[in-house]
């Protein structure tokens, strides 16, 4: 095949694959600019005129942040970005622990942390709430940060990636006198950037979605994240549409804009991987 | 490997597990004793095993469970492949990339019920996608209301949020890969395809692993579009386990068996992750 | 009183306002406008009885009954008071989670409220939730559409309207259309590619609920399920509901002039899109109808043309939780709320739905200031909840009566024969109302 037409192939399976990732979004992101009473208007029956903001108006936005939704994304990027900090230390830890040391039983409690992943949060929310209120903490952000921090899936995928580091870089390190933070501090976490980014993500969209549980510990309300503040764009009778897509898209901007400058991590040294050829 | 004090053990694993006990392994315990009770006439009852026996001759658990073996059967192997292959796709340099990259990372911060809420716009008889067939004379089709096509609406539904999420950890996987392997093998002049099954795959094992067992695992306990766009129907062809639980115990208000059927669920997901790990957990080093 | 979470939360967030109350009572609401009503209340309350402190908490309308029934299992002690829906009534007292008032509280309700919701708020004798709204149903209808497709629209309120209690009377009596008529008209305005090139003809607010079609068989003079509760055989699957669903399975299999599934507020969103020619739906969507370009009118709930009239009713309670530490403190609240000149004038006034006070019923009738459009819709819900009101079954298997009921409907839209539907949902209430009431 030749190169321009294989170049050319490649754009066009990758353009088609942004397409379908898009368009849903691009609806909503339009519609956000028209007024509530205009977002079915073309749909029913279908015109193209449905891909356009017309009439345009900003009022979906105006509206969002007069509820005060500015400080709930705020709120939401503090439980997040505690959580993702600490569960960074945590697990990181723990998953340094278990595929560096050797213990009795080591297997049989990996296999529980595994595992402890692995029911339903509907099944452990009324439990834990029990739990929560009997330290005190309903209506604290505790309640929401700190539950979250140690996460079996991220002790996982930390013990799976240290695991893989050859020993050799730790018994040299050993030999040079190196006491264990410094070796983990100095060796594995810069290895361990992709994986932190990883666990990162998985303990950021974790909260960037809770729902259920915020409505449960926090009832007071006087400190709201981005799903609870959502959920209120639906009520008994009427939804907001404009409003509802409209922190939609500021909410999928949000975690789209934290991992960008974290690409470089990703892109660099790959040139000879892959099936660039 | 070296055996270590126990101060240090216990400085580096204390914090992880003693979170996990607190708020995962206790109130998992209170919800696995809960499936031994029932609700008689507004008393809890001690029940035995009665929730579990009851399942054995429960007509609705065992479509249920039929629904849920398909659905995973399909929507697992899907995932995965895709996730892989944006992956691929991701960390090539190509002008023009990092506009690509950006429009790839969209479902990510779109949380699901939104998501569901949006695609139910374009999936409806009216909606976004028979509006724009009808223009090509194609449709209307019912999407969501028509035993055919519902459980794959929900598949597709899930998959565009997901992918995108799985496609980060299968590029952190592959940026462990070291280049020099993949370039030795290209001046011995294998090909891009040989390079990506005997070099790419063996070595991005670990990472595979991972993700196929987070995502079976959020698959099976997956639910809210179900309970968002058909309610389990039509005719029963998207109830899931997990809602027909869900059900049972939030609207229904019987935890006992909405418990029974959870601890039916998790114990089948920990037969097929086992079997996983059986699979692909070898270590990956043969390749070279 | 005091409690210690609520201290601990009151001084997390900085508030010191308990300082001077004595007893802190928090009232568990929906989100939006009936949570504003409540404030209100508590308001006025609070002039009135200094020592007292309510506080209204609330969730969002999606997650009420799943995130308050885990408050409400897990006995959570700063809950006092929980906003309840009419169908959960039964299933609460039967689990424990609230108290039954005492008898003076009972003949008090009795004497001041209307019967249908005094008898939704009752379980095993004893009154367990106080009303406080009803809801009714009317037919929105589009006059310019039916007028384009040749159909005379039927009689009813319309913007400019004045309308005298008996003229309400009338039109309720001679002038309601019956379902035939609105299939007919429905056919009339969209032709058979409703949706596609011209508009619906007709369509339900909730799609396939309970709530919204039980008119359909009460009309035809069936219950749903036996007085007992024990059995919806030979009711739900009965020829009078056998008929019913049948012409709710021509709107879309036969006639399709009507959307197979609607989201909550999206029928009120294609009517004033020009889009729908007529919906049935709650009074709530007069003011959205009200503003919109649209030429409409309003009339009374459809009937079967050998049936009798009969509307959907009932909407939310009060009720004290049993975890209270100060039941004797809730209970008064609940009282001023519910039963009180006070408190009911207060609710009414901000939130503006039909009453189940006998006392603001009458007002409503009586008062010249009910004459003129969009108050008029009021007075004629008046009538209807005094004669057609249809009040859903009092059953603790009621969210799985519910569930059979969604999901068959849902089904024969969906082409399922109703038959089928109708005798798989039995079989669902049969099944689960065994379990619940077995000893």
């Amino acid at each position: 095949m030749p190169p321009i037409l294989r170049k050319a192939l490649i754009y066009l399976a990758i353009a088609a694959v942004a397409f379908v990732f898009v368009l849903p979004l691009w609806w909503a992101i339009l519609s956000s600019f028209r007024p509530n009473e205009a977002i079915f208007r073309d749909l029913f029956p279908f015109t193209p005129r449905a891909l356009w903001p017309e009439p345009f108006t900003l009022d979906a936005y105006v509206a969002i942040f007069e509820r005060g939704f500015g400080t709930i994304i705020a709120n939401t990027l503090l439980v997040a970005g505690l959580t993702t900090a600490l569960g960074l230390i945590v697990n990181g830890l723990a998953g340094y622990a278990f595929a560096l040391f050797e213990f009795p039983g080591k297997s049989a409690v990996l296999g529980i942390v595994v595992v402890s992943f692995m029911l339903p949060f509907e099944a452990i929310a009324m439990p834990l709430y029990s739990v929560v209120s009997q330290l005190g903490w309903i209506d604290h952000v505790a309640a929401l940060v700190v539950p979250s921090v140690a996460n079996g899936l991220a002790v996982f995928l930390f013990y799976q990636f240290f695991q893989q580091v050859p020993k050799d870089y730790y018994e040299a390190a050993r030999l040079e006198g190196a006491g264990w933070l410094r070796i983990l501090w100095s060796v594995y976490v810069p290895l361990s950037l992709p994986t932190c980014i990883s666990a990162g993500l998985m303990l950021f969209i974790f909260q960037w979605e809770a729902f259920l549980w915020p409505l449960l510990a926090m009832p007071a309300q006087q400190f709201k994240v981005i799903q609870v503040g959502m959920a209120a764009f639906q009520d008994q009778y009427t939804t907001a549409w404009n409003q509802l897509f409209g922190a939609a898209v500021i909410t999928a901007l949000i975690p789209m804009l934290l991992l960008i400058p974290l690409q470089r991590y990703y892109v660099q040294g790959l040139a000879g991987s892959g099936i660039k050829g | 490997m070296n055996r270590s004090p126990i101060p240090l053990l216990v400085l580096t694993l204390a914090p992880a597990l003693l979170g996990l006990a607190v708020f995962r392994a206790y109130p998992i315990g209170l919800a696995l004793y809960e499936s031994l009770y029932t609700t008689i006439g507004g008393e809890r009852v001690f029940a035995g095993f009665d929730n579990y026996l009851m399942l054995l001759t429960d007509v609705g658990f065992w479509k249920s469970l039929r629904v849920t073996l398909w659905f995973n059967l399909i929507i697992n192997p899907l995932q995965v492949a895709l996730a892989l292959a944006l992956a691929l796709v991701f960390v090539q340099k190509l002008p023009g990339m990092a506009f690509f990259r950006l429009l790839f990372l969209i479902p990510i911060g779109i949380s699901l019920p939104v998501a569901v809420i949006i695609w139910r716009i374009v999936l409806l008889p009216e909606g976004f996608l028979n509006g724009a067939l009808g223009i090509v004379g194609l449709g209307p089709y019912r999407f969501l209301t028509s035993p055919d096509f519902a459980l794959y609406s929900i598949i597709a539904i899930a998959t565009w949020k997901g992918i995108s999420y799985w496609m980060i950890f299968l590029v952190g996987g592959l940026q462990n890969i070291p280049p020099e392997i993949n370039e030795a093998a290209r001046l011995e002049g294998a090909s891009p395809w040989q390079r990506l099954w005997l070099i790419t795959l063996p070595l991005l094992r670990p990472t595979l692993l991972f993700v196929l067992v987070a995502d079976i695992t959020i698959n099976f306990l997956l639910f809210a579009p179900v309970f968002m766009l058909t309610g389990g129907g039509p005719r029963g062809s998207t109830n899931v386990l997990m809602y027909e639980a869900y059900k049972s115990g939030f609207v229904f208000g019987d935890m006992g068996r909405a418990m029974a059927i959870v601890v039916c669920l998790v114990a089948l997901l920990l037969v097929i992750v086992a079997i996983q790990f059986r699979l692909l957990s070898s270590a990956p080093k043969e390749a070279k | 009183m005091t409690r210690l979470p609520m201290l601990t939360t009151a001084l997390a967030l900085g508030l010191t306002a308990t300082a001077h109350a004595e007893t802190t009572l928090t009232v568990l609401m929906i989100e939006g406008l009936d949570k504003g009503a409540m404030e209100a209340v508590a308001a006025q309350y609070m002039r009135e009885h200094t020592d007292v402190k309510v506080e209204i908490q609330s969730l969002p309308w999606n997650q009420f009954f799943q995130v308050s029934e885990m408050r409400l299992k897990s006995k959570d002690a700063a809950v006092d008071l929980i906003y309840t829906d009419a169908p959960v009534v039964a299933s609460y007292a039967a689990n424990g989670y609230i108290l039954p008032f005492d008898a003076a509280i009972a003949d008090d309700a009795k004497a001041k409220l209307v019967a249908p919701s005094v008898a939704t708020g009752t379980y095993d004798g004893k009154l367990y939730s106080l009303p406080m709204n009803s809801s009714a149903q009317v037919l929105y209808y589009n006059a310019d559409l039916l007028k384009a497709a040749g159909v005379t629209p039927p009689k009813g309120l319309t913007r400019d309207s004045i309308t005298k209690p008996d003229a309400i009377a009338q039109l309720a009596t001679g002038d309601r259309w019956t379902f035939e008529q609105v299939a007919e008209a429905a056919k009339a305005v969209s032709g058979d590619e409703g949706g596609k090139g011209k508009p619906w003809g007709f369509a339900f607010e909730q799609f396939a609920e309970l709530y919204q079609l039980q008119p359909l068989g009460a009309s035809l003079g069936s219950e749903l399920i036996s007085t007992d509760a024990k059995t919806a055989d030979g009711y739900l699957n009965g020829d009078a509901w056998t008929k019913a669903a049948t012409w709710w399975s021509d709107l879309f299999n036969k006639a399709n002039v009507s959307p197979r599934s609607l989201g909550f507020g999206e029928a009120a969103q294609m009517f004033t899109n020009g889009q729908l020619a007529m919906f049935v739906g709650g009074t709530w969507n007069v003011p959205a109808v009200a503003k919109s370009s649209i030429n409409f009118g309003i009339a009374p709930h459809p009937k079967f043309a050998d049936g009798k009239a009969a509307t959907p009713t009932g909407s939310w309670y009060l009720s004290v939780t049993k975890a209270s530490p100060d039941t004797a403190a809730a209970t008064d609240f609940a009282k001023y709320a519910a039963l009180s000149d006070e408190g009911t004038d207060v609710w009414f006034k901000t939130l503006n739905q039909l009453p189940t006070t006998n006392r603001l019923l009458d007002q409503i009738n009586a008062d010249p200031a009910f004459d003129a459009f969009p108050a008029n819709v009021m007075r004629l819900s008046a009538w209807e909840s005094r004669n057609t009101a249809a009040p859903r079954p009092v059953t603790v298997a009621f969210s799985q009566l519910q569930d059979a009921f969604r999901t068959a409907f849902t089904d024969i839209a969906n082409g399922v024969a109703v038959d089928e539907a109708l005798g798989t949902a039995v079989d669902a209430y049969n099944e689960a109302a065994a379990r619940l009431n077995r000893k």
